[in-house]
């Protein structure tokens, strides 16, 4: 039986399941935990970007009051697979914080300071001195041909006539670029770390990824994996800050054992911009040839993204332009640099978000170029397949993304002409822009315990940095097994609950749901033993039964009922305990599974200070059967948000004279406030994908943001007639 | 500013408190002990609770009489000293409003004033907005209207979104807006935001 | 932050008397830009008087203008019958400036103290004048967007941040200071310093001495007046130009003019010659136009902020024009 076949059954939009504890401050996020004899942890940055440290002096800072230790290279406790850089390596640990006398980035840790209270840990850690043997560094992108190979993604790729846009009638060639983008969620990463023992310990963790870093942990410490727990049971947000260990963790786990006694550690605002990653600046050029009836006859695109000089981050840049639509003959290439700043991290829609503003940007142009309108184009260049792959989709309904957001939005009454329209002294613009993400799944395990009270317990380790993984997750089991939402509790965050994927890539649903929805038919199938022991239900069949409002009845008459409370004590039994794994099969390798995203937005320009307001902004998802509409939309709408940031205003500058980055916190960085924002009008397709999982759902979380920013971008300039291809699309740009 | 050898001489001489201190001398320990003591840090311990200053704060109805670390920000006092973490640290400069709280009904950011300098002052927090089990008809507009997602910046929003109401800046949705943005939301709900507002002012 | 010792005086003599026992002393008000600075380690106080007892928070009209006490809250002054309705300005620019709760903590003797924020004078590691004396200044050569096109030296080039000092000095307010029990006003414009080679004092204020009130004379700039924030988002944030515009008009004709521009100086500037200009003229786009000209004339950008020169440009002309509407 598939999932929500029954509109009956289908969960109607609902509140958070943790809502209350949301909105009441009950709701307990990494820093927050109380623990006995608690040591506070404050991290030091280095000054310099590149070179080794020669000395730390600690004297003056170690006799600060309340500081009980002060941890650097020189008097840490050794943790082996630290100390061995191949080894460290190996294992992904990063930076081999407090293992390494070399400094690599600006702002890099190199000590922390423990003390008894948290005032006397900041004073303290100001009064550290470090002298540096210092190298000549390079952060500067611009200025930087790329040294590093492209490894991890299929980026470089050909296929067709790799010229073929050179000899187009029409056609365009431009270069785009984004500068550094950091995920800045609102609770900074926190760390408390407790031994128990000398081969145990305990972390409440600001991290997405439980069981990874569970994994990462056990192995650096070279601990068995089961004496390690990782929690994170609510987190502050992360958008991908928080899917790998960093150092501030490691430092508290050396910390507590170094010292036998709980250690927290805090990291600051302008630390979140050095120590947890970021997305890297990117530069990208485009190339587009078409006929003049509009069909894209060829297509380039390059990329390079910045890395460290100790890891190589890569991400799929261009993959957008290998799938979205119908390039029959495109190359693309893509590079990274490798500088002396921290390595980058995933952040939403990596790769995708960067690439996507070069590609809308340059449909965009492209249109204007041909003199057809950017939907037109978009529909006369669809792709009818996964071309990258040759697959079918799996389900695509990007056409009635384009119908509904188009009607929506008013599209047809747009003025074609840029600068053309004006309200007081605002420019009034139009544009559009188009996401795609690929719908993952991976394997994952679920616990369902019902009890004979008929209460509903579910497990798995999978994270909720926001989007409602626990509401959606009830709504997945009050649909299948019937059990009212009020009596259903999933848990999550605890690497010791049964493994689940990281949050990442926007694939939970899909995958944690899979496996909630398994344990639960398999419930359903040991209820439904039990009922045909019974007179009542002996000659049915289990496709005669019907499992709703945590009862089972007879499909052909409802008459025949039992609760599943009087199921189990029939039985004696107090609950019915299974966990049920959960995986992909041979349906990725038969189809193309994608998300699609369409936006349109209004924007005003104003013609003397070159402000721009994003006065409407319309997005229809296909994300196939829609979950969680609530919190679904909600999603749609926080990517846009996104969207927004990117295009107007997020810039993370680095000051290459001192490889050091400027004004790295909230006054500096600018993320959107509520001024910024319009009212977001979000809709779904809502209907199901048949092979990707048993609810028909395809991820959200990125596919919101992808696109979006080229969208502002293009409206901009048919605002204004400008074209602005280096974001953010700040005032001084448009004057 | 204070010149840094001064500095080094005021915090050498209280490292050696215990040793020094004429107070420690009046109870006439002995010498062994000292040494015990100073290797369990009981000198910073002491030292800590003589520099302690008094605070007098009323929280969320209660009336709290304390001796804190004069530096103690009202926000780390809330959240370190009486765990009441509800109030939320989001960039501890005043950058972002997560840490709002009212202060005799009026909101303000606690990360930005000492501890000390509210002593007399009624302190509500998130933790006092519900009556007992029944929520603050603005803690049900947020979840009605999905006013959040990672719920972190949550609690500083609502103490706004109370006080913004209170404030009469409601009129419009740009003024709501306005008067709302010295709350930053990563997550990007502020449609539901200003639908919760609106849910409480209609 | 280093610990201090900290006192709640009642009265000026004793909040005066607490400053002077110790050499590294600050008084403290709202605290929303000293203890930030102190989080910092920009600023060190070792004794912190906390001047929020002192009876300086009223705000009272009489024939000769309005005087409004040094410890009004932001929030008070910007919501006050009298100056919504009489110095409507200031409201305005009280209300650009920073959020609700900071406006519910700032005091506005605090506002027009702040430090710069030029993001090279909150870090520590790198070189700044205003904050170590002698180490260089980081964003003459650096990235200097933020920076001032007005009155800079080659030591410093930052810009007062202050919304609320813009409509202050185009509104020709005065300051009264007391140290000592003996009464100094300052002229407004003569508040705020230029750089030079002293780029460490912000303004004129003599050590140890309070502010006690500002005083703004009675003025006729309750109709024709309009203050422009241009910023990189919607709210929030700093200015990357501000404009504050007073005008009296009488048959078309602009009879009195005041104009002061904010994010581009080390002090809130005053334009001059362009409200001489203005004087006796009609007011027209075109004639607003040629103002700005005016305005701009000794504007001096860096690498990175020649756009302020077109902004304030813009800026003022459209002050201007939303002032008669």
């Amino acid at each position: 039986m598939g999932f929500f076949n029954n509109d009956k059954l289908q969960a109607p939009p609902d509140d958070r399941v943790d809502g209350k504890q949301k909105v009441t401050g009950a709701a307990l996020y990494a820093a927050e935990y109380k623990i006995d004899n608690l040591a506070y942890g404050v991290m030091v940055g280095s000054t310099i970007a590149k070179g080794t440290i020669q000395s730390i002096d600690v004297k003056q800072a170690k006799n600060a009051p309340g500081v009980i230790d002060i941890l650097t290279h020189e008097n840490t406790l050794i943790v082996a697979n630290l100390k061995d850089e191949a080894k460290a390596k190996e294992l992904e640990l990063g930076l081999r914080i407090f293992h390494t006398n070399e400094v690599f980035s600006n702002g890099q840790p190199i000590a922390m300071v423990v003390a008894d209270h948290l005032e006397q840990a900041q004073y303290a850690a100001s009064l550290i001195k470090v002298t540096y043997i210092k190298a000549a560094h390079n952060t500067d992108f611009a200025g930087t041909s790329a040294t590093e190979k492209n490894t991890g993604f299929k980026e470089d790729s050909k296929r067709g006539d790799a010229d073929a846009w050179k000899n187009a009638p029409v056609k365009i060639e431009q270069e785009y670029t984004i500068p550094i983008e950091v995920h800045s969620p609102m609770e900074m990463h926190a760390t408390i770390a407790m031994w128990d023992g000398n081969d145990k310990f305990t972390v409440y963790d600001k991290n997405h990824a439980v069981k990874d870093v569970q994994k990462t942990l056990a192995k650096a410490f070279g601990l068995k994996i089961e004496n390690v727990n990782v929690r994170a049971e609510f987190i502050g947000g992360g958008f991908g800050s928080g899917l790998r260990v960093w150092p501030h963790t490691i430092a508290a786990i050396i910390a507590a054992k170094k010292l036998n006694r709980p250690v927290k550690v805090a990291i600051t605002r302008p630390q979140m911009f050095t120590m947890v990653g970021y997305r890297p600046r990117s530069w990208q050029k485009i190339a587009i040839g078409a006929a003049a009836d509009g069909s894209i006859t060829g297509v380039l695109h390059e990329a390079m993204s910045n890395t460290s000089t100790y890891e190589n981050f890569t991400e799929g840049i261009t993959a957008i332009s290998r799938i979205l639509y119908d390039f029959k003959n495109l190359q693309t290439k893509y590079k990274t640099i490798a500088l002396n700043v921290g390595t980058p991290i995933w952040m939403r829609a990596p790769g995708e978000a960067t690439g996507a503003f070069a590609l809308e940007s340059a449909m965009d142009e492209l249109a204007y170029a041909l003199n057809m309108d950017p939907l037109e184009l978009r529909l006369k260049n669809y792709a009818e397949k996964a071309i990258d792959t040759n697959l079918p989709w799996s389900s695509n309904f990007l056409k009635e993304c384009y119908e509904t957001a188009s009607k929506k939005f008013g599209w047809e009454k747009r003025n074609a002409v840029p600068r053309s329209t004006k309200e007081g002294d605002w420019w009034v613009g139009h544009g559009m822009g188009v996401g795609t993400w690929t719908a993952w799944r991976e394997g994952a395990t679920a616990r369902g315990k019902l009890d004979n009270k008929g209460n509903l317990l579910l497990q798995s380790a999978t994270s909720d940095m926001g989007p409602g993984t626990a509401t959606a997750m009830v709504a997945i089991a009050h649909s299948v097994l019937g059990v009212s939402k009020e009596k259903i509790k999933f848990e999550l965050g605890n690497s010791a609950l049964p493994n689940a994927p990281g949050q990442g890539g926007s694939e939970t649903t899909a995958s944690v749901g899979s496996a909630v929805n398994d344990v639960c038919e398999a419930i359903k199938k040991q209820l439904a033993a039990i009922a045909m022991e019974s007179n009542d239900f002996k000659t049915a069949n289990y496709d005669d039964l019907v499992f709703i409002d945590g009862k089972l009845l007879l499909k052909n008459n409802a008459a025949v009922k039992i609760t599943y409370e009087a199921l189990l004590q029939s039985k004696n039994l107090t609950e019915i305990d299974l966990t049920k794994s959960s995986s992909p099969g041979d349906e990725t390798k038969k189809y193309a599974f994608n998300s699609f995203a369409v936006h349109f937005t209004e924007v005003h320009v104003h013609a003397y200070t070159g402000v721009v307001r994003v006065k409407r902004f319309v997005s229809c998802v296909d994300a196939g059967k829609i979950v969680s509409e609530k919190t679904a939309a909600s999603q749609i709408k926080g990517a846009v948000v996104w969207g927004i940031g990117m295009a107007l205003m997020e810039e993370q500058q680095v000051d290459d004279r001192y490889g050091r980055l400027i004004a790295n916190d909230f006054a500096g960085y600018h993320i959107p406030v509520n001024a910024d924002v319009p009212v977001i009008d979000v809709s779904f397709v809502n209907k199901p994908d048949p092979y990707l999982n048993p609810m028909g759902s395809k991820g959200l979380g990125e596919v919101g943001l992808i696109g979006s920013a080229a969208a502002i971008a293009n409206a901009v300039f048919n605002a204004t007639g400008k074209r602005i291809r280096q974001l953010p699309i700040t005032p001084d740009k448009l004057l | 500013m204070m010149k840094s050898d001064e500095k080094e001489l005021q915090y050498s001489s209280r490292r050696n408190f215990l040793k020094q201190s004429a107070a420690l001398t009046a109870v006439a320990v002995i010498p062994s002990a000292i040494e015990t003591a100073a290797h369990n840090r009981l000198d910073e311990k002491l030292a800590y609770q003589l520099e302690q200053v008094p605070v007098s704060l009323e929280i969320n109805g209660v009336q709290k009489n304390l001796q804190v670390d004069v530096r103690t920000t009202l926000l780390d006092l809330l959240r370190e000293e009486l765990h009441l973490t509800g109030t939320k640290k989001g960039c501890d400069h005043g950058q972002c409003g997560a840490c709002t709280v009212h202060v005799n009904g009026k909101r303000i950011n606690s990360c930005l004033t000492l501890a000390v300098m509210q002593s007399g002052n009624k302190i509500t927090t998130i933790e006092g907005l519900a009556h007992g089990d029944e929520l603050h008809p603005m803690q049900k507009a947020f979840i009605k209207c999905d006013g959040f997602q990672c719920g972190y910046c949550t609690p500083g929003q609502i103490m706004s979104a109370v006080a913004c109401v209170a404030e009469e800046k409601t009129a419009n949705d740009e003024q709501i807006k306005e008067f709302m943005s010295g709350n930053l939301c990563r997550c990007g709900a502020y449609n539901g935001i200003v639908n919760a507002i609106k849910e409480v002012v209609k | 932050m280093n610990t201090f010792t900290f006192s709640k005086p009642t009265d000026i003599k004793t909040a005066q008397t607490a400053y002077k026992a110790n050499s590294s002393s600050q008084f403290i008000a709202g605290g929303t830009n000293l203890l930030d600075l102190m989080k910092k380690e920009i600023a060190s106080p070792s004794n912190l008087v906390d001047i929020n007892q002192l009876a300086l928070k009223d705000i009272s009209t009489d024939a000769r203008g309005i005087s409004i006490g040094a410890l009004a809250l932001n929030s008070a002054v910007a919501e006050h019958p009298d100056v919504v309705k009489n110095y409507p300005l200031l409201s305005k620019a009280l209300l650009a400036g920073a959020s609700a709760q900071i406006r519910n903590m700032a005091t506005i003797s605090g506002n027009l103290l702040q430090r710069t924020r030029c993001p090279y004078f909150y870090d520590v590691t790198l070189p700044c004048n205003k904050r170590h004396p002698g180490t260089g200044c980081g964003a003459k050569d650096g990235l200097n967007r933020m920076s001032a096109i007005f009155g800079a030296s080659e030591n410093c080039v930052a810009v007062h941040p202050s919304d609320m000092c813009v409509a202050l000095v185009a509104l020709d307010a005065k300051l009264m200071v007391q140290l000592d029990g003996k009464e100094t006003i300052i002229p407004f414009k003569d508040f705020h310093r230029l750089p030079g080679n002293t780029p460490d004092k912000d303004n004129n204020l003599v050590k140890g001495g309070l502010i006690t009130k500002i005083f703004i004379p009675k003025n006729s700039f309750n109709t024709h007046f309009h203050y422009l924030k241009i910023r990189d988002r919607a709210s929030y944030a700093f200015a990357l130009v501000s404009v504050a515009v007073a005008l009296e008009v009488e048959g078309g004709k602009i009879k009195a003019a005041r104009i002061a521009a904010g994010g581009v100086a080390h002090k809130p500037w005053r334009l001059y010659d362009a409200e001489q200009f203005l004087m006796g003229k009609e007011a027209t786009e075109t004639v607003f136009m040629q103002a700005a000209t005016i305005a701009l004339k000794d504007a001096k950008p860096l690498a990175y902020n020649v756009f302020k020169i077109k902004l304030l440009n813009n800026g003022l002309q459209l002050a201007l024009k939303n002032a008669m509407v």
